[in-house]
């Protein structure tokens, strides 16, 4: 297509008028690798603001506004998704729970089980029935 | 807890459409059953085979191809798929001559590019950055 199209001009505009700064995109950006690379790892809430140089509500509501979901939410879920990977490969429950970063197994269990619908010990039996 | 389990794209030709979806843009064949003069065909994420099935939707209704048209002409994408590394796809579909009207642009936290899918339609691809 040669010329731009009414969908790019759009999108061009609506970044444009978009009340953030480039730099501010960068920032918290860089905080979302941060949780990428260390979710097996304590990660802090006041940590990940400061890695974005802005205050905890602001970077909340920030990180809300680029992805959809709050920061935690993000990190519950990619943890979650990275337990359901490890749990496929076979690794045990009580192995996944600690690389994944959660000191306690109930409540990696009880997150589990809301994320997915099932208890991770339920998401291993049925995966092993589904290879068998 | 409720999922979304099939979405769909409407298409115009669905054999066309299977070709492009799989070999070119690297989904799977799930499903393919004959359903009258069309199929109930759909193709799934090699990654999540178990995951959101989408369905390869024949244009058997003439309103719907108004429509499909209008989108198209104002490139205007008919749905959105993730891909991890949009350059990267971005120059292996091009090697094998997929056009798009707007090539990798970012836009706030994601990088987009839109492609057309040979089938009548604008199919936008998204890395979140």
């Amino acid at each position: 297509m040669p010329n731009t199209s009414f969908y790019e001009t759009e999108i061009d505009r609506l970044y444009s008028e978009m009340p953030m700064r480039p730099e501010q995109y960068a920032r918290v950006r860089q905080s979302k690798a941060l949780m990428e690379e260390y979710y097996g790892d304590k990660i802090e809430l006041d940590d990940l603001a400061q890695s974005a140089f802005m205050s905890r509500f602001h970077y909340g509501r920030t990180f809300q506004r680029m992805y959809g979901l709050t920061p935690r939410i993000f990190l519950r879920d990619l943890r979650i998704a990275k337990a359901k990977a490890l749990i496929r490969q076979g690794i045990s429950i009580t192995q996944v729970c600690a690389d994944v970063g959660y000191e306690s197994l109930p409540t990696f269990s009880a997150v589990f089980k809301k994320c997915t619908g099932q208890t991770p010990k339920q998401y291993q039996l049925s995966h092993k029935s589904n290879l068998e | 807890m409720i999922k979304i389990n099939v979405t769909s794209v409407p298409v115009n030709d669905q054999t066309k459409a299977l070709d492009f979806y799989t070999r070119v843009l690297g989904f799977m064949k799930k499903t393919d059953v004959p359903v009258g003069e069309h199929r109930w065909l759909t193709v799934v994420s090699q990654e999540e085979q178990s995951g959101v099935e989408l369905l390869l939707e024949p244009m058997a209704f003439e309103p719907a191809q108004v429509y499909q048209q209008a989108l198209k002409e104002a490139g205007i994408p008919y749905t959105s798929f993730a891909v991890d590394d949009l350059q990267s796809e971005y120059e292996r579909l091009v090697e094998l001559g997929v056009e798009f009207s707007m090539p990798p642009k970012e836009a706030g936290p994601v990088i987009i590019a839109v492609l057309d899918d040979t089938v009548g339609n604008n199919i936008q691809i998204m890395q979140y950055l």
